[in-house]
């Protein structure tokens, strides 16, 4: 009784050349060209993003020509000397070390930190978050609760205690430490509309066709929810840059002879430095504020490329 | 034997509160129900919004877990997610969502959609799934560029026909259609619902017709129940239902009919208003004291009506003294 598909339809294996080709022409296009029309659209953000890209490949391969032992000893010659002369473009510090040198090489560890954070905790706080807001229950009344634990913890002074216990460390551990304590935004961040994404019918839809639970979660539910996603994720990472930064401005940051933006900056913890000798904390602060800048540029294009109704760039479909 | 075999389904959610956060009360979405599906045929579930028509087809799905009751296909209770998995159960059942935006998911291009449950069901290879995809699109009535869009670039209509094509793609057995076409104007109604005629008749399906539009479900079901406050107050076959309805409930919902004659419209505004007034006369005693409709009486061997239980003695005498066997 039961018949073919076949029976009820006239196309063929023959056809399936000619009309799949047909579908391409009037396919959508992709998201990574929808994205860079974007990109193209706002001439800000198109600049943010080469100044960035430019910046972390500069800091990078010039890092890689440079001693730093070295370029950490002091030189009594270069006492506080003087930017922009051909030895000291960006003049030097009380220990006579070049500005310009530290600033690459420090602008490398903060932004490998930062980028190595953003890697691990979004990607933790992500998983945290889907897992938790798809099965709910008391699959997520447990992780609630241990998430809960993570939130009342004094954050920033566990980590001092656990950086000034620990013998030695060096930029990956501190990277790993500063992970366990910043997951938590993101998780609550992305549990909530999983929660509310896992009520669609969408989601039912692809339980009936028979797709097992990890598969709806990371192949049905998170590209949902992606717009939320990238937009978190750039502004952790803006984020991220202060939070190593800031430790090292206190002085809880990567060990001692180790540059970063954050020791630098705190060169202006000396009142003399503020007003007498500006080069040694102000490309610094400058730097911090352009990344900062930039990243939220982009991440604000990224938003609108995901969101169709917000984009700019011509409408391809 | 029936294809599937409903029996007294419960689905009870649960209101938590207190201090404790305990469980105070139930939801009784579906309390009782009671009804078999035959292979190639159309059943009617009819009810008024809230009804518990939704929750009934998701417990039997699988979607939603059932408080209690059993739901058997091919022998087994398939309320139980292992002899779900063990039958292949989703293979053989498929579901046609109320919302047709909302139920295909936006971030995926049609054939993706559509070939989910081939992909999780049959392992084609990737020329035999497109093509396979490609017949589906052309029997629905899309053309082979829908392919690579995604869902909000089609109508309504459209979007509906896609949902059914993603649920016939594995040659279910039955599909559960909750109000497939509630969403869509009448000329676009017509064409789904003669479209889905079309692919029982040359695939032999069974649907289970989810509907709180009597006269859809006319145009499209042998058999019928009717459904109110989670419980079934009359069942039958179309007859049974349209010309001698017994449950003041139905009464009231085919009265709400429109009449599409303009002769006999004052006509039918009237039978309308005297059937309301019975309805808020007799409402009390049609239901129990909970507000619950009462267990269903056997009036003629396709036709059973929830009556109350004053009536139902009547019934069961006149049944006994004509001997009939029913
Ligand atoms: N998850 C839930 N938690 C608590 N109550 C629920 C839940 N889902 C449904 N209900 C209740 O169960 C009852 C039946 O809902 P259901 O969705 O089955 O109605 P329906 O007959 O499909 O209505 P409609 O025609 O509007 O789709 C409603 O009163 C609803 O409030
Ligand atoms: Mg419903």
């Amino acid at each position: 009784m039961k018949r073919d598909i076949e029976d009820v339809t006239s196309i063929s294996a023959a056809d399936l050349e000619k009309l799949s080709k047909e579908a391409a022409a009037e396919a959508t296009p992709s998201r990574a060209k929808i994205m860079w029309g974007e990109f193209k659209a706002d001439k800000p953000a198109m600049a943010s993003l080469f100044i960035l890209i430019f910046f972390i490949l500069f800091v990078i391969v010039a890092s890689m020509f440079i001693n730093t032992p070295k370029m950490m000893e002091t030189n009594l010659m270069g006492y506080y000397a003087k930017p922009f002369t051909p030895e000291y473009w960006l003049g030097a510090d009380s220990g006579g070390r070049s500005i310009a040198k530290e600033l690459i090489v420090g602008s490398r560890n903060s932004i490998s930190i930062a980028i190595g954070l953003t890697i691990i905790s979004s990607t933790f706080g992500i998983c945290w978050g889907l897992i938790s807001g798809y099965y709910g229950g008391m699959v997520d009344l447990a992780m609630q609760r241990v998430y809960d634990f993570m939130m009342i913890i004094p954050m920033l002074m566990t980590i001092i205690v656990i950086v000034t216990i620990i013998p030695h460390y060096n930029a990956i551990t501190l990277t790993l430490i500063l992970s366990i304590f910043y997951w938590m935004g993101t998780s609550r961040l992305i549990r909530s509309r999983t929660l509310a994404e896992s009520q669609k019918d969408y989601v039912a839809a692809s339980k009936t066709s028979g797709t097992g639970n990890l598969k709806i979660i990371f192949r049905e539910i998170m590209p949902n929810i992606s717009s939320l996603i990238i937009v978190d994720t750039t502004l952790s990472f803006a984020e991220n840059i202060g939070v190593e930064t800031g430790l090292s401005f206190l002085g809880f940051g990567l060990p001692m002879g180790t540059p970063s933006l954050g020791t630098l900056i705190a060169n202006a913890n000396d009142p003399e430095n503020i007003t007498g000798y500006w080069w040694t904390w102000f490309p610094a602060a400058l730097e911090i504020i352009v990344l900062c800048l930039s990243i939220s540029y982009i991440g604000q294009v990224m938003r609108r490329a995901t969101n169709a109704a917000q984009r700019r760039g011509k409408q391809q479909d | 034997m029936s294809l599937i075999e409903i029996n007294d389904l419960k689905v009870h959610y649960p209101i938590r509160g207190g201090f404790w956060n305990r469980i105070v009360d139930n939801v009784k979405a579906v309390d009782g129900v009671t009804f078999n599906i035959e292979a190639g045929e159309t059943y009617g579930l009819v009810g008024e919004s809230g009804s518990g028509k939704s929750t009934t087809a998701k417990a039997i799905i699988g979607l939603e877990k059932a408080t209690s009751g059993t739901v058997m296909y091919k022998g087994k209770d398939v309320t139980k997610g292992e002899n779900r998995r063990k039958l292949d159960y989703n293979h053989d059942v498929q579901m046609i969502f109320q919302d047709s935006l909302s139920s295909l998911n936006p971030r995926k291009r049609i054939e993706d959609v559509i070939a989910e449950p081939l992909r999780n069901f049959e392992h084609l290879d990737k020329e035999e799934e497109k093509l396979r995809v490609l017949q589906l699109l052309d029997i629905v009535g899309l053309d082979a560029d829908a392919l690579y869009k995604y869902p909000h670039q089609f109508s309504g209509g459209q979007r509906q026909r896609i949902g059914v094509a993603r649920a016939v793609a594995t040659h279910p057995k039955l599909i559960i259609a909750d109000e497939p076409v509630s969403a869509l104007d009448l000329s676009v109604q017509a064409q789904v619902l003669n479209f889905m005629k079309k692919i029982q008749r040359q695939f032999g399906i069974s649907y289970l017709f989810i509907s709180h539009d009597l006269g859809v479900v006319r145009h499209m079901c042998k058999n019928i129940a009717i459904m109110t406050r989670g419980r079934i107050v009359e069942v039958g076959t179309r007859d049974d239902i349209y010309n001698n309805p017994m449950h003041i409930y139905t009464k009231r919902l085919l009265a709400a009919i429109p009449e599409t004659n303009v002769n006999h419209r004052e006509e039918h505004r009237k039978h309308r208003l005297e059937i309301e007034k019975i309805y808020q006369e007799q409402q009390a005693t049609y239901y129990d004291k909970d507000g619950m409709a009462f267990p269903l009486v056997k009036v003629s061997p396709t036709h059973s009506v929830a009556l109350p239980p004053h009536l139902a003695k009547e019934f069961e005498q006149q049944s006994e003294n004509e001997g009939v066997n029913v």
